[in-house]
């Protein structure tokens, strides 16, 4: 018997339509979610439009290129958003010991675990950056093409698998240091940054926000397939392999962190 | 005085549990350089975009100060209380925390001193140490002792808030709804992420009646003015004062009355 | 009969960092690299066959829940082999997993907003069990407990009696060879408890599950094990039936003794503590009550007691074999 790709689908599939059901009985907190996740998205959006309405133009970004990056950047947090919700109570697990009651499935550790929680309010937000995207699109007069849309829906998968390694990484933190908490609101902090081009950074830093702390992939390199499809970058292009690459060296990390945490024999 | 003792033993705990975390404090510190990194690069360049050096009243450097200290007030100031509360009444703790000898609310209260002090000392303190020695721009003198008493006073009214806002998890379950609205009305009308200067004029007077004013604009202004004279200070920390009262009648009354309600109900 | 589970010398060491009190050891702590080993489990051996229940003691601490891991397949020994039904556990944790049930008492590992039934349904798929193996199943547990109320109700809002019965349920659903059960009854009420050793034994005599059982409660133990192995500080100390237990223990018997009030000074317990603990009797008080742990083979009942009565008026008495409990922990303070 093997469990492959269509095993744990059709799994996570299951779960989630459980979930979601059992989530409508209680709709009084599904409601109160959702409207704080909206709030959350007007209020930012409000920031960012008090923040341009004093000017025409950052580093050469127009305001609608800049709500483009707003948008897309929104897209790309919510699978992070959805799916790794989990992980915020991984840092509870972990310390009061009610990690180790996920360890005893035939199943992958790390599927378990975060197929337990699916945060629907992260689709408030989803449906707030299709929004932006398609506005921002239609005011900068780009192309609607079959192949920019398929370019569009690659890099937004591309940009949400940079978001979901930083976020698997910060939570897995918890397994080595005790008040991990800091660095995953720190690495939650900093997706908000994410919608900036990284060209305002000075050189040192645009390389740490690409290779370390990679929000650069998250918005901008993506994006600029679609916005300046005359001087796209080669970072850009291969992305969807780092994309990769770093979400199995955060997957590597998390559960190196599990096997870690049942060996202190707590 | 042994009423004090008992409120100081809680601090004290709180120090020595914070330092316990390791490495914590060092990952803290970093997260905060890469964060008030992010923010001088972000409005270096928004100011670079300008055709003039000074926009709404602010230069860079100013606008600078007052987001990195908001930000390192913001640090030390969040002990996320409403997660707390929660997450006791959730799982039925705070029925513990309600036969204590102390008021819950000043138990909750003194059990926080520690890390925030702590906080203060790690975050706030190097921060603004790093802000004089590179700009120079804040004055030293009269303004710190100032500084002090409001930001004293910007704890309690936060801590209000937080208790206030932390008492409606008697009511719903879902904390992490509450805490956001709290959290981003807070961050956007307290000016903690965009100076209040820059505000349209429509947004700039909602955001002068609320509260939350008192909790970043209050003590930074003060922190910023040049040996002030009482007359200059007064208002700001009346202000305060009056929010720092009125809030904590208010979430006195409303904790009162929701735990009445809770008891009634049986829940 | 074949063996489910065999522990081979398995030895566990861990390294803890050394921490220090008070304000400035904490931020001593800080900087330490101060490291020392523990030996969590220290050369255990082990057989256990194939349907047999095993209660597993010690204290807490003792190195139970470390053991456990290892045999899950979670946790990889220091030193030593073992072998779970056929396989090295950490080798494989999966297919191990395929072939276990784990229960915690206060863990529940069901999923916490879903009705029971739906739980059941996931692990179905989880484990992929047959559709009609796992029907047979369903039928099997409506024949031992009330089934019906407890599948439509979330488990967020079961009682913890309710939510135990269905994680015991849930851990024999993929009719695993082995199930680890760790305080399976723990903060039950007495008809609760038996209830649930009432299922326990009834599905290990039905489909011949192999039962670890880590207890405090020697309710279970009376009620469930043949057998029981006790650990403390990671070492073995005992290992056989119950019957061996009860046989080397059966000489001893507890003698209590309601002495008048008056008389139930400290130099009457003294003298009473001088006189006898040349022939290994123990001694307790409790009110006005006398206790005494006798081994029958060193002295006679009888001789003890005219022996009190020299020194103080009995009240009254009784004379009772010696609990399971008192036994354990004769073993975990004196060994055997």
């Amino acid at each position: 018997m093997s469990r492959g790709l269509s095993f744990y689908l059709r799994i996570y599939v299951k779960i989630l339509v459980q979930d979601l059901k059992s989530k409508m009985s209680y709709r009084a907190d599904f409601i109160i979610s959702m409207v704080g996740m909206i709030l959350t998205n007007v209020v930012g959006f409000v920031s960012f439009k008090i923040m341009f309405s004093n000017f025409s133009s950052i580093n050469g970004w127009s305001y609608n290129e800049m709500l483009f990056l707003y948008g897309f950047s929104l897209i790309a947090i919510t699978p992070m958003q959805c799916m790794l919700d989990n992980n915020w109570s991984l840092r509870m697990n972990v310390y009061n010991g009610d990690f180790i009651k996920y360890c005893f499935r035939p199943i992958n550790l790390f599927f378990y675990y975060e197929s337990e929680v699916f945060d629907a309010k992260g689709l408030g937000q989803f449906g707030f950056g299709i929004a932006t995207l398609v506005y921002a699109w239609n005011k900068l007069g780009l192309p609607v093409t079959f192949f920019s849309i398929i370019k569009t829906v690659i890099f937004a998968i591309t940009a949400s698998l940079f978001m979901m390694a930083m976020q698997n990484a910060a939570a897995a933190t918890c397994f080595w240091i005790d008040r991990s908490f800091y660095v995953l609101d720190l690495t939650f902090r900093l997706r908000e940054y994410a919608k900036y081009p990284v060209t305002i950074f000075n050189p040192v830093f645009r390389f740490l926000f690409t290779f370390l702390f990679p929000i650069a992939f998250i918005a901008y390199y993506p994006s600029l397939v679609i916005l300046r499809p005359d001087k796209v970058p080669m970072l850009s292009w291969i992305s969807p392999v780092i994309g990769v690459l770093w979400f199995y060296m955060s997957y590597r990390i998390w559960m190196r962190g599990a096997r870690k945490y049942n060996g202190t024999g707590s | 005085m042994s009423k004090m003792r008992k409120y100081l033993a809680l601090t004290r705990a709180g120090i020595i549990e914070e330092l316990g975390f390791r490495l914590a404090t060092i990952v803290m510190i970093f997260g905060n350089i890469i964060y008030l990194t992010v923010i001088y690069f972000l409005w270096r360049s928004i100011f670079a975009s300008s055709p003039t050096p000074v926009v709404n009243g602010m230069t860079f450097e100013s606008t600078l100060i007052y987001l990195v200290l908001a930000t390192a007030i913001f640090n030390f100031m969040e002990m996320y209380t409403v997660w707390e509360m929660g997450r006791n009444v959730q799982s039925g703790k705070i029925v513990l925390d309600l036969v204590r000898p102390m008021e819950y609310r000043s138990y909750l209260f003194w059990s926080y001193t520690g890390p925030t002090i702590m906080q203060f000392l790690t975050t706030f303190i190097p921060t603004f140490i790093i802000v004089e020695c590179v700009t120079k721009a804040i004055p030293l003198g009269i303004n710190l002792l100032y500084f002090i008493i409001s930001i004293i006073l910007a704890v309690m009214i936060n801590y209000s808030i937080d208790f206030m806002v932390g008492t409606i998890c008697l009511y719903s379950e879902s904390i992490w709804g509450i805490n956001i609205m709290k959290q981003v009305i807070v961050l956007l009308f307290s000016g903690a992420t965009i100076p209040l200067a820059f505000f349209p004029e429509g947004l700039a007077k909602v955001a002068s009646v609320l509260p939350f004013k008192a909790v970043y604009d209050g003590p930074l202004s003060i922190l910023l003015m040049n040996s002030p004279e009482i007359c200059d200070v007064l208002p700001i920390l009346e202000l305060q004062a009056f929010w720092a009262v009125m809030l904590y009648l208010l979430s006195v009354g409303f904790w009162k009355i929701s735990l009445r309600q809770i008891t009634v109900n049986g829940g | 009969m074949e063996n489910s589970i065999v522990l081979k010398n398995i030895t566990k060491e861990f390294k803890v960092l050394n921490r220090h009190e008070g304000l400035k050891g904490s931020i001593r702590d800080l900087f330490s690299r101060d490291y020392k080993t523990v030996t969590a489990v220290d050369n255990v051996s082990l057989e256990i066959k194939k349907g047999e229940i095993v209660g597993y003691l010690g204290p807490n601490g003792a190195g139970k829940s470390t053991t456990i891991k290892i045999m899950t397949g979670i946790l990889k020994p220091t030193s030593g082999e073992i072998m779970v039904n056929g396989k090295t556990p950490w080798e494989d944790r999966t297919s191990n997993c395929e072939k276990i049930g784990v229960v915690f008492g206060q863990r529940s590992q069901l999923w916490w907003s879903l009705p029971l039934v739906e739980s059941f349904k996931l692990l179905k798929d989880i484990y992929m069990i047959e559709d009609k193996n796992y029907n047979d199943m369903l039928d099997f547990y409506a024949s031992i407990v009330d089934l019906e109320p407890l599948l439509h109700k979330p488990v967020r809002q079961m009682s913890l009696g309710q939510r135990t019965l269905s994680d015991i349920l849930a851990s024999f659903l993929h009719s695993p060879e082995v199930v680890f059960l760790d305080e399976p009854t723990i903060g039950l009420d007495v008809a609760m408890k038996s209830n649930i050793r009432d299922l326990i034994a009834a599905i290990n005599e039905q489909k011949n599950t192999t039962v670890i059982l880590t207890t405090h409660d020697m309710g279970d133990v009376d009620a469930l094990c043949k057998r029981i192995v006790i650990i403390d500080k990671g070492k073995m100390l005992y290992d056989n039936d119950m019957e061996h237990l009860k046989k080397v223990f059966g000489s001893y018997r507890t003698l209590s003794l309601r002495i008048r009030s008056s008389q139930m000074t400290d130099d009457f317990i003294t003298s009473l503590e001088e006189r006898f603990s040349p022939y290994g009797i123990s001694i307790s008080t409790e009110n006005n009550w006398v206790s005494l742990v006798i081994n029958e083979d060193r002295i006679k009942v009888m001789d003890v007691l005219s022996g009190v009565q020299e020194n103080g008026s009995i009240k009254d008495m009784k004379l009772e074999e010696i609990s399971t409990e008192e036994v354990i922990k004769r073993i975990y303070t004196e060994g055997i």
